[in-house]
């Protein structure tokens, strides 16, 4: 019979259960140390396809920022990451952008789309009087 | 020009905006919100990673959606806020200077005050690291403004001194935008950031972590051609012979932050050297009557969900002080750190609410531990101890009411 030890350190939640999982020609036999029912879950996910939510920026023209920051709108395979990243290479947005607005359909064939996570005026389309004038990059 | 406010708070990151909301939401009717820069949010702008608002708002909310939904929020309440706005000074009776492009030089009377300044990061003078001075050395947050606002990546080849939770997330960062980090390195023999953040940061992307090594020397004339690192003993004293060059052209420093104070200090609010924050009660007031302090400017949380905690205390109580419902009440008592306990906030119970404390214990235990408040009778327990997670605890006021004396807190195997 063919045993296999694995351990995985949880990112569920801030405490990081220790899980220790035994397999039994790859099947799961037992799994130890998980403090609550989603650090199994965690495993077992781990075991079939480690998954994670993917965070970065893509660059925005006419914005008081250079970047605007955007999200996978799900855990999307860690496998690929860097495919997704790759697919968001020549990306260019244009302000005014919306939070959540969808940049990228189904990024990378994982099903997850790029939202954005903030918004994101155009410069001069202030007519906001709670704001002052824009002074860009001091300092 | 002159302006009038029930409560203003000062500082518009994740503390400043909770409170402003939570004054609001207090019955303050005129609240007033102070940012010194552009736009309100503070740092949550450039933290475009997720897990912030876990326990508040059971989501996991990169930190740009955090600050967009408690602004939203806030632009259904009649709370004013200034942007690009400095405070000059803070007097002990309240009385705020302050200066904007749009107002010049102004002058705010309020009936209580809420700090909620946050925090700076320690820089490379701090720790005094050897060699020359060239470019190429940042500290993490700003290698983080410049990556996620700015758009320029600070180097190609990166060393990463510290092993906070900014520096985890920047090696991550850096790496997805194509650079590569050599390493992180931790004077410690235990990491300084979440476990969680270790796994996803740093294992996911093979990238090593030396515990008890630091930076000792830093090498380059323009421009970082390298750094040397060595090995440290139980005292954090370098090895001798253990120096080895690593070459790269960026070091980042994740080695702490700091309650950024000036204003209180100026304000007459009395400092402890323990927190670096301002002495305060469990309804986060300081020692100056109607001045309220939460947040990083207190003391430095792990977590967004406790600073945004501290600031609905301090805004609560902020007020309740603001509408006359504060009276004397009993004398304070002091809640002072006992057996393997480094750090805790507040540090006094003025017997006016619940008591929300936060402690950090000196030493790891990796077993269960009891966490005593003598002279209660209270045993609270815990599975386990470490120092660079804090613990949160609730002692209600019903169970504090009989306290004559100091409150001594202790984190021991159970």
């Amino acid at each position: 019979m063919n045993v296999e030890k694995k351990h995985f350190t949880c990112i569920v939640c801030p405490i990081g259960c220790e899980i220790d999982v035994e397999l039994q020609n790859g099947n799961v036999v037992s799994i130890n140390g998980s403090k609550c029912e989603k650090g199994k879950e965690f495993v077992l996910q781990e075991l079939e396809e480690a998954m994670r939510i993917l965070t970065t920026t893509v660059p925005v023209k006419g914005a008081k920022w250079a970047m605007l920051p955007v999200r996978t709108d799900k855990p999307v395979p860690k496998r690929l990451l860097s495919k997704v990243i790759e697919q968001l290479a020549d990306i260019e947005l244009h302000a005014p952008v919306k939070m959540y607005h969808v940049i990228v359909k189904d990024v990378a064939g994982t099903d997850a789309n790029i939202v954005a996570t903030r918004n994101m005026k155009k410069v001069n389309q202030r007519k906001d009087a709670k704001e002052a004038p824009v002074s860009r990059k001091e300092g | 020009m002159d302006v009038e406010a029930d409560v203003t708070v000062i500082g518009s990151g994740p503390a400043g905006l909770t409170a402003a909301l939570h004054a609001h939401e207090s019955g303050a009717k005129n609240v007033l919100l102070l940012e010194r820069e552009e736009e309100l949010g503070g740092i949550l702008k450039q933290c475009i990673h997720n897990g912030f608002g876990l326990e508040q708002f059971k989501k996991d909310y990169t930190g740009p959606e955090y600050a967009e939904r408690l602004i939203e929020d806030l632009g259904k309440t009649n709370v004013q806020y200034f942007l690009n706005t400095m405070v000059l000074s803070l007097s002990p009776d309240k009385a705020i200077t302050a200066v904007s492009p749009e107002k010049g030089l102004f002058h705010i009377k309020s009936r209580s005050v809420v700090l909620a300044m946050g925090c700076r990061e320690r820089p490379r003078s701090s720790i005094n690291i050897p060699g020359t001075r060239p470019a190429g050395v940042y500290t993490a947050g700003v290698a983080q403004r410049f990556v996620n606002i700015d758009g320029y990546l600070p180097g190609k080849q990166i060393v990463i001194l510290g092993s906070g939770d900014i520096g985890l997330i920047m090696a991550r960062r850096l790496t997805l935008e194509g650079a590569q980090v050599k390493g992180v390195y931790e004077i410690m023999d235990y990491p300084g950031g979440l476990k969680r953040n270790i796994v996803q940061c740093l294992n996911d992307f093979d990238i090593p972590l030396y515990l008890s090594h630091t930076v000792t020397e830093i090498q380059g004339r323009e421009r970082v051609k390298g750094v040397v690192v060595s090995k440290v003993d139980q005292k954090m004293n370098p090895i001798g012979g253990s120096e080895q060059f690593i070459p790269c052209d960026t070091l980042l420093l994740s080695v702490g932050l700091i309650p950024e104070n000036e204003l209180s200090k100026e304000a007459g609010i009395e400092l402890t050297p323990i927190t670096k924050g301002p002495v305060t009660t469990e309804t986060m007031e300081t020692r100056v009557p109607g001045i309220f302090s939460c947040g990083n400017v207190s003391t430095v949380f792990d977590l967004v969900d406790y600073v945004a905690e501290t600031g609905m205390i301090a805004a609560r109580n902020a007020a309740r002080f603001a509408g006359g419902d504060w009276k004397k009440g009993k004398n304070p008592v002091e809640i002072i750190p006992g057996e393997n306990v480094r750090m805790l906030f507040p540090q006094r119970y003025s017997f006016k609410d619940d008591l929300i404390l936060f402690v950090r214990c000196a030493k790891p235990i990796e077993k269960p531990v009891k966490i005593e408040l003598s002279p209660l009778e209270m045993r609270l327990k815990r599975l386990y101890a470490r120092p660079n997670e804090m613990i949160r605890l609730k002692v209600s006021r019903d169970k504090l009411k009989d306290v004559t004396g100091p409150i001594e807190v202790s984190i021991t195997e159970r």
